[in-house]
């Protein structure tokens, strides 16, 4: 580099003029005006600039609603084509920003567009909003409606129409003025009492600060402490007084946040320590300070009972669950209460077990909550004594991506090419074609697997174009997130286990964006109910863990060897290790979920703390195990979209290991029969039937809950 | 180890039950239970090169032998002219050494032959000396080449063997570069012998600029005086400027 300077001084003037010259072109060019003539239609990332998005999404949704006003228009009679049909046609550049911008506000973010999110999340709100309460656009889709049975219209079509007109119903349409307004009303007020949630917890979290000393890192391994350290550093970076500076110097701080917290709690050997944290962390929102959520959280359900009651719904929780593949609250309680014993059970085990760790160390105490980590690390070392670090070298990145194309080749037919010459929006982001087995196009598969600071948490799946065949066939681009370790020096990216289910499970959420073969756009893909569209991602899961298919991607990274049987054995039965507290929690908190969202209109909820605790003494919760969440940091559900959701998890483990069983059955977990009816019957499918339709054409049959009990080793055979 | 256990055991915890589907849902819950993403650019910029190097290495990979040899054939032009300005300089330095062609065809053998062994060691990871001790001699070496010009009217006997030692100092700066450029590692030596070829191609292409340069006034009685001499010395005045440079 220090090489080119005299070079640079010649280049310079001339570079100049051209930078110059190129950013004005960008302002008045903006790429999501154009056609996009690249490859297969892959988003000219390069040419996206930040500066491009806020006046594309203006343009956009202003095209929207000239569009939308064209259908409302329109002199002609409302026909199928002329109203639902043309509803799929508009939105076409409002899709386009906000699904790339989406899509890179999550996986390859900046401050600018941090900042840009903030700004535009209540402009796009206020601009759906104009979209499902424009009355005149319902009056069309209603006129659609009442003449259906005349319209001749198919299986497709007809779910189409029932949908849209359900969602204006929903927003409520068909109401009168007066009802409308009340309807108004309540929603601003949830939408600030979310809001406010959200932000108390957030506070609660990032208010409590464990701070320590040395003397008191008795237990922690070396990288916690450095991370530990870390976050001492960046809280003294941005203390602003030098008092505050002071209280972070030469410290150790681990907050409440889960990343923070749980290495704290597995590994420190300070029983009073952990108790502090794991106290602060389960009273976030309960302190009877400016930040207390206990009030807001119970206003929060009684107004959307009332909202309910408004639109003619008997509770919350049925008003959501009309919508859901499990359709009233009583099939929910029923799923839930059936698994909530075995999990209960097993916890109970559990804390035996570690127990008599306890007592075996010469201990004199009882196990509590805060003991759960610690000593579960303990017994799980003693019982099942896998070493993640002698899996890891089996797992490489590019065995496991050969694994996953593999199964889905042996299940469909599929191939993926990886094309090199389309430049994505970061260099570690793969591209795939994935075709069919007679060679058709089906999809663009972006791969984005490895951690970076500009990258959220977590996995997902997403999608930068999706299918429809409407106006030809138009094929969708999918994408994969994961936070999978960076290789280091010249070994390759090596997963754990955990990491290999997670990318299986996102791949199948992949293929059920790839596979989708369906008319219209809003019907495609992942698009169906909650409690359904992770079914297609969790069975695919099960294919990573069956050892055959293990040994035939899982080979050393040096040597070539195969992973041996026994490793394969262990790491088989480590996956049943602690699912009695992880489902209790679980269950407990998808029990309490319900319970917010099956009060009625005319229950009075004063004291949310004694509404959780009649809950909780309702399932008989052992004191070692509180909810996954309790209420007042709730946030999936009150200020999240999980209320009376969360349950849906669970439900989709329930399909997911019934399905698998299907194969089970078969003998052969490639059955071409089984493999053809799943494509059909549900990764082709979107949202076009009912889910429990397409299950049951699938399967056979209902779902049982049996299969996921053994999975979880929640069926008494776990010793 | 222990830390990257602790983590995927609260990853399956996390994931087990809260794989996302749909990011922009999760936003909220996401930032209560992770915190703000705090994005630091010097971290980022890092990331960023070493996604584009492993980006180039996917590439090689997937390419044809000849579009693989093509392209280190120019990566190694290219890391003459125009990123090799030291080595431009070395092999002017050379140039104007001598006008007698069979010592500069000495010399420059030597200088080949050296690089062409030292690039082959390091990239193979047989020799490994840091960048620290080789830049700031390399340096050196072109003052050295450059005084010796000024000084000696003829080059002496010694000359070739010089730089010889010197040319292998350079071929660990050519191995440095090309590492940072990323050798395919199942197509090793051809990938190695295309870069030595773009390097003497580059190199022969600055012999043959300077050649048409002086063409006329090589046998000017004031060439020596005129071009050889000052040319060596800002040639020698650039060489202790990176020398400094590099050693501070």
């Amino acid at each position: 580099m220090k090489k080119i300077f005299f070079i640079t001084a010649i280049v310079l003037l001339g570079a100049c003029q051209t930078r110059k010259d190129q950013t004005q072109m960008q302002a008045t060019a903006n790429p999501f005006y154009q056609e996009w003539d690249t490859p297969f239609g892959v988003p000219p990332f390069l040419q996206i600039g930040d500066e491009h998005y806020m006046p594309a999404f203006k343009r956009g949704m202003e095209e929207n609603l000239a569009e939308i006003d064209a259908i409302v228009n329109n002199p002609e009679e409302p026909t199928f084509a002329n109203t639902l049909e043309e509803l799929e046609r508009t939105g076409k550049l409002l899709t386009k920003v906000q699904r790339v911008f989406s899509n890179l506000a999550s996986s390859n973010t900046n401050p600018k567009i941090q900042e840009l999110q903030r700004e535009l999340s209540p402009l796009l709100s206020a601009h759906y909003d104009k979209i499902t309460l424009n009355e005149g656009l319902f009056k069309r889709v209603e006129a659609v409606w009442q003449a259906r049975e005349m319209l001749n219209l198919n299986n497709e079509q007809h779910k189409l129409l029932e949908d849209t007109r359900k969602s204006f119903v929903r927003s409520g349409a068909l109401l009168n003025e007066e009802q409308k307004n009340q309807i108004t009303e309540i929603n601003s007020k949830i939408s600030g009492l979310t809001t406010a949630f959200g932000q108390n917890l957030l506070a609660e979290t990032n208010g409590f600060e464990l701070i320590l000393d040395e003397a008191d890192l008795d237990g922690l391994s070396d990288g916690i402490i450095a991370a530990a350290a870390e976050t001492a550093t960046q809280k003294m970076e941005k203390a602003e007084t030098e008092e505050e500076k002071a209280k972070y110097k030469d410290k150790y701080v681990f907050t409440p946040h889960r990343t923070s917290m749980y290495p704290f709690l597995t590994q420190s050997n300070r029983r009073d320590l952990r108790e502090q944290l794991y106290k602060a962390y389960v009273q976030r929102g309960d302190n009877d300070n400016e930040t207390d959520n206990k009030e807001i959280a119970a206003k929060i359900a009684k107004l959307r009972a009332e909202r309910a009651q408004l639109m003619g719904y008997e509770t919350h929780a049925h008003f959501v669950l009309e919508e859901r593949m499990l359709k009233t609250p009583a099939e929910v309680y029923d799923l839930l209460m059936q698994l909530w014993k075995p999990a209960l059970e097993r916890a109970k085990v559990e804390v035996a077990d570690m127990q008599a760790v306890v007592d075996a160390e010469g201990h004199d105490f009882k196990i509590a909550g805060w003991d759960w980590w610690q000593y579960s690390e303990k017994v799980r070392k003693a019982k099942y004594d896998l070493d993640e670090a002698a899996l890891k070298p089996y797992l490489s990145l590019d065995n496991v991506l050969k694994g996953v194309f593999e199964t889905t080749n042996k299940l469909w037919g599929l191939t993926f090419t990886e094309l090199h010459d389309i430049d994505v929006y970061h260099p570690d982001a793969r591209v795939w074609e994935v075709k069919d087995k007679d060679g058709s196009h089906l999809s663009i598969f972006i791969g984005d697997y490895f951690t970076r600071s500009n990258k959220r948490g977590g996995a997902w799946m997403s999608s930068f174009k999706g299918q429809s065949n409407l106006d030809g066939k138009e094929r969708p681009i999918v994408v994969n997130v994961c936070n999978f370790p960076a290789p280091v020096g010249d070994d390759p990216s090596l997963l754990s286990f955990e990491n290999v289910t997670t990318l299986f499970h996102e791949f199948g959420h992949a293929m059920h964006g790839t596979l989708t073969n369906v008319t219209y756009r809003s019907m495609a893909g992942t698009s169906g109910p909650r409690d359904f569209t992770e079914f297609p991602a969790q069975i695919l899961e099960h294919w990573a863990s069956e050892p055959e298919i293990l040994k035939s991607f899982a080979t050393h990274y040096q040597t070539g060897e195969v992973i041996p049987d026994e490793l394969i054995d262990k790491l088989l039965k480590a996956s049943k290790f602690n699912q009695g507290f992880a489902n209790t929690e679980y269950l407990a908190a998808s029990l309490l979920d319900m319970d917010w969202h099956t009060i009625t209109a005319d229950e009075d909820v004063e004291d949310a703390d004694a509404f959780e605790e009649a809950s909780l003494t309702r399932i008989g919760l052992i004191e070692e195990i509180a909810p996954r969440y309790r209420s007042t940091y709730f946030a999936h559900i009150f200020a999240g979209g999980y209320a009376a959701g969360y349950y849906s998890y669970v439900h989709s483990a329930v399909l997911d290991s019934d399905g698998f069983e299907a194969f089970k059955e078969a003998g052969d977990v490639f059955d071409p029969e089984l493999a053809a009816k799943l494509r059909t019957h549900v990764y082709e499918k979107g949202s076009t039937e009912e889910a429990m339709e397409l299950y049951k054409q699938f399967r056979g049959r209902q779902p049982k809950i049996d299969a996921l009990l053994k999975v979880r080793g929640l069926d008494g055979s776990t010793d | 180890m222990r830390l990257l256990k602790t983590l995927t055991f609260c990853i399956f915890f996390c994931l087990s039950f809260a794989v996302l589907a749909h990011p922009e849902d999760e936003l909220v819950i996401l930032e209560i239970e992770q915190g703000q993403l705090a994005i630091q650019d010097q971290q980022m910029t890092a990331e960023y090169e070493a996604a584009l190097k492993r980006q180039r290495m996917r590439r090689l990979a997937a390419m044809s032998w000849q579009r693989k040899f093509l392209l280190f054939t120019k990566a190694g032009i290219e890391h003459i002219i125009p990123k090799g300005l030291d080595h431009i300089l070395f092999v002017l330095g050379l140039f104007f050494s001598s006008l007698i062609l069979r010592s500069l065809l000495w010399q420059v053998t030597a200088f080949t032959l050296a690089h062409t062994i030292t690039l082959a060691l390091a990239s193979l990871g047989i020799l490994q000396i840091p960048g620290a001790i080789v830049e700031p001699i390399i340096a050196l070496s072109i003052v050295w080449v450059a005084i010796e010009n000024c000084v000696f009217r003829q080059t002496n006997k010694w000359r070739p063997f010089i730089v010889f030692i010197f040319g292998l100092l350079h071929g660990l700066g050519f191995a440095t570069v090309l590492n940072e450029y990323g050798l395919p590692q199942g197509n090793l030596v051809p990938s190695l012998l295309a870069f030595n070829v773009g390097v003497e191609l580059g190199q022969l292409l600055v012999l043959i600029t300077a050649a048409a340069l002086v063409w006329f006034i090589r046998h000017k009685s004031w060439y020596r005086r005129g071009v050889q001499i000052p040319a060596s010395l800002i040639i020698a005045l650039i060489g202790l400027f990176w020398f400094v440079e590099r050693v501070l």
